[in-house]
């Protein structure tokens, strides 16, 4: 099983979006999880091993609730964890075009 | 491979507190490497103790299990069990509810596993759990703040 950081972000927007319920993120989660146990995932980058996981562990059980029908995390709360666990990726990456552009500029 | 603790995210420290009494600060470590371990001989007769035994386990199973499942501190069982407790995800919706994390048991007899999500409220009482069940069927159990069952649904 291969898991890359864009894939764990999109599990992340689909769930905040509507398009994928908690229940199946949740389930997603869980498979993750069962094949890291059997030693089969890889993760990619590779040195994001650890954010990566830290989604992973995070959508594991954002289905939970606090009463029948009632979700303990709000949207905010997911939009929060989103944020602190993959957002200086996101930034990072959305930051690398540029640090291309200018990296092609110096070497033109 | 180390993996360095990220101090801003996820971290309710007082929550952690009452499982972390027996929670160590040692950063994981590879699983591939062999610490040599010093040899003790005891006299006759004499049995290491139960408390030295679950020090020992924690030590030698740590690196496998800490890094994935034990950010928020571990604790050896008296039964050859040892817990793995995540960090406490956190809810924000102003009520007595603070979060939730993950639990990984690890059975150091039989080398079993399982595993459960822990409700806790905001005083560190674990007001709900949800196991992970093997027919996939999803089930809350509550608990009002002295610990006693409220009953499941």
């Amino acid at each position: 099983m291969h898991v890359d950081l864009q894939t764990v972000c999109r599990v992340f927007e689909d769930v905040l979006n509507g398009s994928v319920s908690r229940e199946q993120a949740d389930r997603w989660a869980y498979a993750v999880v069962q094949e890291e146990e059997a030693g089969i995932v890889t993760y990619s980058p590779p040195h994001e091993r650890e954010r990566i996981w830290a989604g992973v562990m995070y959508l594991y059980g954002v289905d939970t609730m606090k009463a029948p029908g009632e979700y303990l995390h709000s949207d905010n709360d997911i939009s929060a964890a989103m944020n602190a666990k993959l957002g200086e990726v996101a930034d990072r990456e959305a930051a690398m075009p540029l640090r291309t552009l200018a990296s092609g500029r110096r070497n033109a | 491979m180390t993996v360095g603790f990220v101090p801003d995210i996820d971290v309710v420290p007082s929550l952690d507190n009452r499982v972390g009494a027996g929670a160590t600060t040692e950063r994981p470590a590879s699983a591939a490497v062999v610490v040599q371990i010093k040899q003790v001989s005891l006299p006759a007769g004499q049995r290491l103790s139960h408390e030295r035994l679950h020090e020992i386990d924690r030590v030698f199973f740590g690196p496998f299990f800490r890094e994935k499942y034990g950010r928020g501190g571990d604790k050896a069982l008296e039964n050859d069990r040892i817990r793995y407790y995540g960090l406490i995800q956190p809810t924000n919706d102003g009520g007595e509810l603070a979060g939730r994390r993950y639990v990984h048991e690890f059975d150091t007899m039989t080398g079993c596993t399982r595993g459960w999500h822990e409700t806790v409220d905001r005083a560190g009482n674990v007001r709900q759990i949800r196991p992970e069940r093997n027919d996939g069927a999803t089930r809350h159990y509550q608990f009002d703040s002295n610990g006693r069952y409220r009953g499941s649904w």
